[in-house]
Formats: structure tokens, sequence, C-alpha cells
């Protein structure tokens, strides 16, 4: 029982750790929450399901082109509308990219209208034994991929220059701006790369969800609820919060009430916030009044 | 008559002493500049008499009445106003509004009040508006009334910052480099509104300042600090010449 | 740039013309169908929404999003007083603007704890979804998915379900609160406010007590929204968690940026030229959506202080400040 709940946990806990992190490299980037990001969560769902299922690509080629499309949207989002009020209030960012988010449900409602989609399960593996323990194939294809993903992005930050320039930026854009850095591409890039590992996160619970246009809400929610308690701002904070959360849904689910699935987020957000605001590995978040 | 006393305050951040074992006292019309080089704890010495900043030990006295641990609203309503280094104007309102807000405790009527728009409410906002009208008047920027306080030169900001602070006759004025960023004419003004406010009110004005040859002008005494401690205290005559201020201080400058 | 300000002629005009329009509204259920009285009276109910969101995103600068946490608890509070005690509907409206302004005070809490900015938002955001899991879970108290029908009710003989007589009644209500909340906008309360928004440390050094000025603007937002959770229930006549979920927030947004972050004028504006296009949409899935996302992108980018501004550069009449000259 606790092992196949740890499992499920783990596997809900990726999805939310790319979130997370999606969202960490936009805000360390350009200090702007992305407000809009369940939503790109959602259409990078929604891209590889109309790819899959209406086009007929394999899933693999089909998840590649719908992230990099979500990049490519990431990309034009930022330059397009963010960065001509990048120097303005945070209330108009945060405003615009719950802007954005609404645009991208909309279109999927427009498409879809209330249906709820199931998509063909990917990975037709029958599951594993290991005494109790179930082990499916969505599971291990989850895990692996976002293990395989984080390892690769980790290592690129601690090997290249990148995680230097990431480190630059997040500390002072007008310094990294100075020592000759493109803050602007380098901005550019954070928003494209955000998009596409969001979308990934939907591309992958694609599978083993039903699909529809309001699903990105409670992503975003899960999302921040990782990063609050990883520690606003935190790569590693982001991924490890994600993984926590997961597990967190999962017991509190199963030895207290199923209904607390859905609430275990909001809990977390309230909860770190008032007790511990810079969460585990956070920046101080509070002000004195 | 003494208005301010201070008694071996300091302040002590996580093992950084900032603030350390200051003592002095504010007489009523009187100017008392406070100098030292960066990092001597001046800002720290307002913040901690002006309630932003807790102190580790002292106190802080007004007329007699203990200040020391009240909150900066509570030190400001008890009669001791500043002004801010960096500017403390609300951009987004007019001058006019700027000037209400130095008088929000002064003015009468209470949310209920305000809310039903009873008359109680609105003759004191009427009367404080007339206030407001005057003190600008004074120095002669009744016509900026309507400009929007974000839309004034650097040296317009300071004054009206000033007249803000100083509208609900505090006893005691704590100004924080008045005269930093201002053109020699400002400058001189400024002064002669220090001048003013202590001779003729009889307010009691502490004053950061970096200029020297301003504060000689304008201070009774000095109080010299440097590394969050009195290093000296005197007229200004007295601090001219001092040897440790000279050493510690005009010496770099 | 020095603006220019209302002379007493002009702000006697304004004065008269602040009446004139809720006495020329009372004919308007004579010119009105059905449908259009029930779109007129959701416009009441949508300017008291966007006046309370204002006043705390706009007024006091805060990226706080309980504001559809208020709705709900006022839609919510008047129909279980309605519906379970005999609360007649018409004594809930200040009841549920009460338990509108207990939220205000419990989303201020957060803010006094110093959880600003995007902390706020994701804060009170989760509010927002923990009162909409409530209204799903608490089914004996709320009804669960199902929702909570109002109870018939008459008033002068006249049955509550009649689109005009709740006109009338939204009418008074909103003006009512709109006016007292000019009243505090128009006070040392009103410039209290925008001076935490503008510099919250320089504000403490006048004397004024910021943690009270958040924890006030607060509660009177949740007030009027409350209020209108109340005016809301009897609109639609059948309470549901949805209605409270994030299209509804979206939509506030919209209206406040349209009209104009923080300005009274604005708010009314916003929610009357945004609450009838989409019930023209609501036929075409995901067009509302559409709609308000493009519209508050286009006005962010385009107008940023929305239709309020305009308005003041056309007359000084429009100018909305915060004080208030003697007459």
């Amino acid at each position: 029982m606790l092992m196949q709940l740890t499992l499920g946990g783990l596997s809900q806990g990726m999805i939310y750790a790319l979130i997370a992190l999606s969202l960490t490299v936009v805000y360390r980037s350009t200090t702007v929450v992305n407000f809009g990001h369940g939503d790109f969560v959602m259409a990078g769902a929604f891209l590889s399901y109309v790819l899959v299922v209406l086009a007929g690509v394999a899933f693999l080629p089909a998840a590649a082109l719908a992230m990099i499309a979500m990049f490519v949207l990431g990309v034009m989002f930022n330059r397009g509308l963010i960065r001509p009020i990048l120097g303005g209030p945070h209330i108009g960012l945060a405003l615009m990219c719950i802007a954005a988010g609404y645009v991208l449900r909309g279109l999927a409602r427009m498409v879809w209208g209330r249906e709820v989609l199931p998509m063909p399960p990917v990975f037709d593996m029958d599951p594993i034994f290991v005494g109790e323990l179930v082990i499916t194939g969505d599971a291990v294809f989850i895990i692996g991929t976002v293990l395989v993903l984080l390892l690769l992005f980790f290592g690129l930050m601690a090997m290249t220059d990148l995680g230097k320039m990431v480190q630059a930026v997040y500390q002072s854009p007008r310094g990294a701006r100075l020592i000759g850095l493109n803050v602007d591409r380098f901005n550019d890039f954070s928003w494209g790369i955000g998009a596409a590992l969001g979308a990934l996160g939907g591309i992958l619970v694609a599978p083993v969800s039903l699909l529809h246009p309001d699903l990105g809400a409670s992503f975003l929610i899960k999302g921040f609820a990782a990063m609050t308690l990883g520690g606003f701002g935190s790569l590693g904070g982001a991924v490890l919060g994600g993984v926590l959360l997961g597990l967190a849904e999962q017991y509190a689910g199963a030895y207290i009430d199923s209904a607390l699935i859905e609430i275990t987020a909001y809990v977390v957000i309230v909860a770190v916030l008032f007790i511990r605001p810079q969460g585990l590995f956070g920046r101080k978040a509070v002000v004195k009044v | 008559m003494t208005l301010l006393d201070v008694k071996s305050l300091s302040v002590r951040f996580s093992g950084l002493t900032a603030l350390d074992d200051v003592s002095f006292t504010l007489e009523e019309g009187n100017v008392r500049a406070v100098i030292g080089p960066n990092g001597a704890g001046k800002s720290t010495l307002f913040n901690a008499i002006s309630g932003y900043v807790t102190p580790t030990s002292g106190t802080v006295h007004l007329h007699g009445h203990e200040l020391t641990q009240l909150t900066p609203h509570e030190i400001a309503e008890r009669g001791i106003r500043r002004t801010f280094q960096n500017g403390g104007l609300f951009p987004a309102l007019t001058v006019l509004e700027n000037v209400l807000t130095g008088l929000h405790a002064q003015t009468h009527g209470s949310f209920l009040d305000i809310l039903l728009g009873r008359s109680k409410a609105l003759k004191s906002e009427a009367e404080n508006i007339h206030r407001a009208r005057e003190l600008l008047k004074l120095m002669s920027m009744e016509h900026m009334a309507d400009t929007r306080a974000g839309d004034l030169s650097g040296g317009q900001q300071r004054i009206v910052e000033i007249v803000r602070t100083v509208a609900s006759d505090p006893p005691v004025l704590l100004l924080d480099e008045p005269a930093v960023g201002l053109s020699p004419e400002a400058r001189a003004q400024m002064m002669e509104i220090i001048h003013r406010l202590a001779g003729e009110k009889g307010v009691g004005i502490l004053l950061i300042e970096h200029a020297v040859e301003l504060v000689m002008a304008a201070a009774d005494r000095i109080l010299v600090m440097a590394a969050g401690a009195r290093i000296a205290e005197g007229t200004p005559e007295e601090i001219r010449e001092d040897r440790a201020v000279l050493e510690a201080y005009l010496g770099h400058s | 740039m020095s603006q220019t300000m209302p002379t007493a002629t002009q702000r006697r005009l304004r004065t008269y013309a602040f009446w004139a329009v809720p006495v020329l509204l009372l004919l308007l259920p004579l010119a009105t169908n059905p449908y259009t009285q029930f779109i007129a009276n959701g416009m009441l109910i949508s300017v008291l929404v966007t006046l309370g969101f204002t006043l705390t995103i706009g007024n006091l600068g805060q990226l706080a999003f309980a504001n559809t946490a208020f709705f709900g608890i006022g839609a919510y509070a008047s129909a279980i007083l309605a519906a379970k005690l005999g609360v007649p509907w018409l004594l809930t409206i200040p009841l549920a603007g009460a338990f509108g302004a207990l939220g205000g005070f419990l989303a201020s809490a957060a803010a006094l704890r110093g959880i600003r900015t995007y902390y706020l938002a994701i804060i009170t955001l989760a509010f927002g979804e923990l009162m909409r899991w409530a209204y799903l879970h608490a089914k004996p108290v709320t009804g669960g998915t199902d929702g909570m029908p109002m109870p018939r009710e008459a008033l002068f003989g006249i049955s509550l379900g009649d689109d005009s007589l709740k006109f009338y009644i939204f009418l008074g209500v909103t003006v009512l609160l709109v006016k007292a909340t000019l009243n505090l906008m128009r006070s040392r309360f009103g410039r209290a406010v925008m001076a935490v928004r503008e510099n919250e440390i320089a504000t403490a050094s006048l004397a004024i007590p910021t943690a009270r000025v958040i924890l006030v603007t607060f509660m009177w937002s949740g007030f009027v929204v409350g209020c209108a959770g109340a005016l809301f229930a009897r609109h639609v006549g059948h309470v549901f968690p949805e209605s409270f979920g994030m299209l509804h927030l979206i939509a506030s947004f919209a209206m406040v940026l349209v009209g104009g972050l923080g300005s009274v004028l604005g708010a009314v504006l916003g929610a009357v030229l945004l609450t009838a296009l989409p019930e023209y949409l609501r036929a075409f899935p995901g067009m509302e959506e559409l709609f308000f996302g493009l519209i508050v992108a286009g006005v962010l980018v385009a107008m940023p202080m929305g239709l309020a501004s305009l308005l003041r550069r056309l007359s000084p009449v429009f100018v909305e400040r915060f004080y208030r000259e003697a007459p």
C-alpha cells in the first residue's frame, strides 16, 4: 500500500516538478510569474492530442513537435506582450499572463467545446507486478522521462556557461547586460524553454488523464504549491517541492480523506507562506510591515 | 526646553553593531546636525528614533515620554516626523493631496462619519484643505497644488516633502539629507526654511547632511559619528577644531 | 504638468449628474424586455464587483485575487441564510456584506503577514479555490454540485422573481455603495490607501496606521463584493460553485482594466460595457475566454490607464481626486 502510494505520488510529483521548474526558469530570467502557465501545459497536451489522434503522427515525434511549437509560442509571447510592459507594475505583468492563458483556453474550447477527450494509451505495456506493487508503463515512462530531462537540465546548468548566465541574470539583469550578455535574447530563450517544459508536463499527463480546456488551472496551482514549498526562485527547490507535493497528495488522500487530494496544494501554499515563507531553499519572501 | 532625549541607543543586526551607545539631547528651536562618513550609522540612528528599526538597547524620550518600543506611525503621531533620503513623496498624488496626507491624524471623523459623508468629517476635511493651501502659499507653491508630485523637479519635491512633514506642527523634525542633489539656489532656500522652522516655530531639528559648509552654517550643535559610535559633539566651532573629527571625517573630504 | 481641476460649476454639475443617472434609470424597466432587463440587473452586480476589486488592486495596489472568493461567500451566505434559516432576502444583503468583509479580513491577514506581490496573488488564488472546494464538499450546507436554490419570496405582494422589482432593489444598493465608496476615496482614508500603494514606509511616517488601512480596505472591498454576491444569488435564483471560478475572475480583471485601475468612474464604465457582450458570446464555446483574454492583453498594451484617463483628458469634469473641496 505505502509503496504503491509512493509510486503514484512520484509519478504525479514528477509532473509537478516539471511544471514548477518551467515556472521557475521564466521567473528567474524575467522575474515574471506566469499566471497563465497552466494553460501552456494544457496547450501542450492538446497539441500532442491533435497530432497523435487527428493527424496520426506517432507519439514521440508528436511530442517533439508540440514542444517546438510551444517553444516558439513562448518566445513570441515574451517578445510581443511581456517585453513592452516589463518595466511596469507587477499587476500588469500578472494580468498579461492570465490573459494569455485565457486566450489559449478559449481557443481550445472553441475547437473542442465542453467535450472531455480521452487520449489513447501510449504505453500499452503490461503492468509489472513486484509483490503487491503494480508498476504501470505510464508510471515508468513519466518518471523515466522526467528524470532523464532533469539530469540533462541540471547537467547543462552545471557544466556549461549557461548555468553562470542564468545566475548572472537572476542576480542582476543590468549587470548581466553590462558584461555584454544579450539579456533580451536570454529572456526569449527562457520563455521558450519554460513554455516547452510546461507543455511536456501536459504531454506526459495526456495519456493518463482526460483532456479538457480547463485542465490547466489545477496544474498552475500545483506548480505554485511546488515552487512555494521548494522556495520561490530555487530550481532545485521547485523539483523537490513538486515531488514532495505529489507524495503528500497521495498520502493525505489515502490515509485521511480522498477529497483532500484536490486541496493539498492549496493547504501547502497557505501553510508555507504563513509559517516559512521562504520555503525550503528560497530567498526571504516577506516584507516588514 | 529639552524635546528629544536619546540615551545610550544601540542597534545590533546579527552580530554587526550599526549603532553603538549614542546619547544626545535636542532642545526646542535648535538645529542639531549629525555628520559622519558613509556607514557611520546616521541613517540607523534616524530609523531607530522614528521606529523603523527596533533598538537593541537604550531609550528615546519625547517631552519625557518614552517612545522606544512604539511603531513608526505611533511615533509620528506623538510628534516626531521625518523625511527620507531618497524622497518619500507619493508620485501619483497631487501636491495638495501629498500635504493632506501629512494632516491625516489632524483630520477628524470616524470611518463611519467618512462613509456616510457626515458634516463632522466634511468640515474637518475642508479646514485641512484650507490649511494645506496656506502652507503651500508660505512656500510660494500654491500654484503647484494640483500638479502630480511625480512631475515636480527634485528641488520642488524636497520642499513639498518638508511642507507635508511639518503640516501637523510636529515639535521634532528629522531631515535626512534634505539638500542632496539640489541646485545652489534651492539649497539656499532649503537652509532658509530650516532656519525659519527652528527660529520662528521652535521646532527641534535633527539633520543628516553631507555638505559640510552647509552643516556649519545651519547647525547649533553637531554630532559626529563613525562606525556607529559618537566620536565628537559640540558647536560648529568646536567641531572644526576637533582632531578626532579631522582625522575620521573632515580629513577625507 | 499641472492637472486642470473641475471648477465649482463643474463640480456642481457633477453632483447633479451623479443623482440624475439613477433617477433616470428608474424609468428603464419601462423600456426593456425580460431579457434586456435581466442583463441590466447583471450590470449593476458587475458594477459592485468591479468597484470592490479596483479598490484592492488599483487603489491599494495589492496583487490580491480574492474578490471571486468574496463574491462567492456573499452569494452563499445569502442563499444559506434565506433558504436554511428563513431570513428575508433583503436582510441577507448587509449580512452577506458582513461575511464578505470577514473574507476580506482573512485575505488581509496574508498581506499583513508581509506576504506581497506574487505571493499574495498565489495565496489569494488558493483562497478562492479553497472556498470553491468548500462549496462542493460541504454538501449538507451548500448543496454540493447541485448548488442552492433561492426560496420564493415576495415583497409588497410582488414576487422577487420579478426582474423589474429586482432592478429597483439592485439599483438602490448599487447607488448607496458607490456613493459610500466615493466618500471613502475622497477623504483622508482614500488618500491613505493611495499612499500605502505609492510608498508604504513613508506613509507610516505620517502617523498613518498602514496595517489598519490595508485591513479596512480589504474589508470594505469584501463588504461591497459580498453585497453583490447576495444580489447575484437572487439574480440567478440558484447558486452554483462554478459561478465563482476563474472565468468570473478574468471578467472582473477585464472590467477593472478597461475602466481604469483605481477609478470609481472606471469601475462603473468597465462593468456596464463588459457585462452585456459576454451574454451574447455565451452561445459560442470558448468565445468568452478568448474575448476577455484579448481585451485584457489589448488594454495592457494600448491603454494601460483605461477609459477613465481618456475621459479625464476630455474634460476636467471627469477628474477624480482624493479630497473633497467644500461646495
